[in-house]
């Protein structure tokens, strides 16, 4: 074999910047100059993976190719599917600090304010909204909250209800809520306590369909994070209006940081708070 | 604590009145209702009806609502058929520009149903549709996208149009395509955007 066959595909800065408008426009994630290492990295992996010739080859495949199966493949190279407790804790500030204020104070108290996860994924998102709730939101008392999260994957869904956990899922917990909500389990991980998994109400549903989508109403907020991504165009705008629909008007819809609703639909208002930004259901002006 | 877990999930289905019954004849009647949630949960339920491309095309003409109107275009792109191809592609000599460019979007989606109009619309006497159509090429997923700008750089008189296409052309553009753009910068040797963006289109490409 001779060195030429051996050697990477290379990524010019041209094929960067190329790479880069057309990843932002389909997906509207941009890679900053710093991400470069990243993302050359995962492009040669996938254009030796593909067997195309150079980048020229792979980026014209990509662009052209009608199923839109290796630009996910590319999505999920892209991005990091990880959930652990505390992730991307920015919008839990959020929500405890600005959100819930804006959404009770259209509610009487005691009425119900409704939270859903989706996806529930191991269980991460939801019990960490619930922990939130009970130690950080002060009116927790005054309000009903009811947590629902969903997935499309059932597995995930009874490990979720199982609440077991490893090290690494709880390395962001506050050592305080750690000893508060989790019990070791052996040398590996924890359990997480019986109260918050009762707490949090499990179900079985995919955002496209409309059918599961009809059971999913009067939601005040929403957490949807680092899902739609891994949708193709359209699946991503069927999901876009499900969530519209199921939120009360109002209603905040939280992506991952790397998502952009502008890129998907219209429907929604963005809204810019000290901790986070986040999507919302307008309030029609006879509302307000 | 206050977190309540919920087990009376019926509570949460029914929210809007069913004023008609949920078969075609019922939806349909509800996309005139006077109440646009009302509308957009028809839509979205039209939206399993593959059939239904006409009416909801029909309805897109008529729609006001920001939010009704996204849940038609969300429909139509669900069943990227003839029929719903047809009803979008007629969006692109629409006054307003929210139709527009909601067509322009859901037809990107549906490469195969597009296709065979492009030519023809590459040619419509209306420059306007003429740019929509190239605007349109950048995001179709289809083989013959480089030779449809090919033939707007050799074609085309109007310079507008032709600027579209070299914009594309600098992201989907090869060395195939530089003899043509650099005879469309000759073509339009006294326009400065034309030569601006030509230069940049090659000086991307030839970086390859």
């Amino acid at each position: 074999m001779t060195a030429s066959i051996l050697a990477a595909p290379e990524i010019t800065g041209a094929d960067f910047l190329k790479f880069r408008d057309f990843f932002y426009r389909k997906t509207g994630i941009y890679f900053e100059e710093s991400k470069r290492y990243f993302v050359d990295k995962r492009l040669v992996e996938r254009i030796e993976a593909t067997g195309a010739d150079n980048f020229r080859a792979y980026f014209v495949a990509l662009r052209f190719e009608t199923t839109g199966a290796e630009l996910q493949q590319l999505v999920n190279a892209m991005t990091v599917n990880e959930t652990y407790f505390f992730r991307e804790h920015y919008q839990f500030d959020c929500m405890v600090n600005s959100m819930l204020g804006e959404i009770v104070a259209r509610k009487r108290p005691g009425e119900r304010v409704r939270i859903w996860s989706v996806p529930s994924s191991t269980g991460e998102e939801p019990y960490t909204i619930a922990m939130y709730l009970l130690e950080r939101w002060p009116l927790i008392d005054t309000y009903d909250v009811e947590i629902i999260s969903s997935d499309i994957d059932t597995q995930v869904l009874k490990a979720a209800e199982h609440g077991v956990y490893s090290k690494r899922s709880v390395a962001n917990l506050p050592r305080a809520y750690l000893n508060k909500y989790f019990t070791p389990n052996g040398q590996d991980g924890y359990v997480i306590s019986r109260d918050l998994v009762n707490a949090v109400e499990f179900s079985h549903a995919n955002l496209t369909d409309a059918t599961d989508m009809q059971r999913f109403r009067n939601i005040d907020l929403v957490f949807c994070r680092n899902l739609l991504i891994y949708f193709d165009d359209v699946s991503r705008r069927v999901a876009a209006e499900a969530i519209f629909d199921a939120l009360n008007p109002g209603g905040f819809l939280c992506l991952g940081h790397s998502e952009s609703m502008s890129r998907i639909s219209s429907l929604y208002s963005v809204r810019r708070f000290p901790d986070a930004m986040v999507y919302q259901k307008p309030i029609p002006k006879d509302n307000k | 604590m206050a977190l309540r877990r919920s087990s009376a999930a019926a509570e949460s289905r029914e929210i809007v009145e069913r004023q008609y019954p949920r078969d075609d004849r019922g939806l349909i009647a509800q996309l005139c209702d006077s109440r646009p949630e009302v509308r957009r949960h028809a839509v979205r339920d039209l939206a399993a009806h593959a059939d239904a491309a006409l009416v909801l095309g029909e309805r897109l003409g008529v729609e006001t609502e920001p939010s009704v109107r996204e849940a038609l275009f969300t429909a139509l792109s669900m069943h990227p058929s003839e029929a719903a191809a047809g009803t979008l592609l007629a969006l692109l000599r629409a006054e307003d520009a929210g139709l527009r460019n909601g067509a322009i979007e859901a037809l990107g989606a549906m490469p195969a149903a597009v296709g065979p109009h492009i030519t023809a619309l590459l040619g419509d006497p209306d420059s306007d549709v003429r740019i929509f159509t190239v605007n349109l090429l950048i995001d179709l997923r289809h083989a013959q996208v480089a030779q449809w700008l090919l033939q707007v750089l050799q074609g085309e008189t109007h310079v507008n149009v032709v600027a579209a296409a070299i914009e594309v052309l600098a992201e989907v553009g090869t060395r195939a395509e530089l003899p043509a753009l650099r005879a469309a910068r000759e073509r339009f040797s006294d326009d400065v955007f034309i030569g601006f963006a030509t230069d940049i289109a090659i000086e991307r490409i030839e970086a390859e």
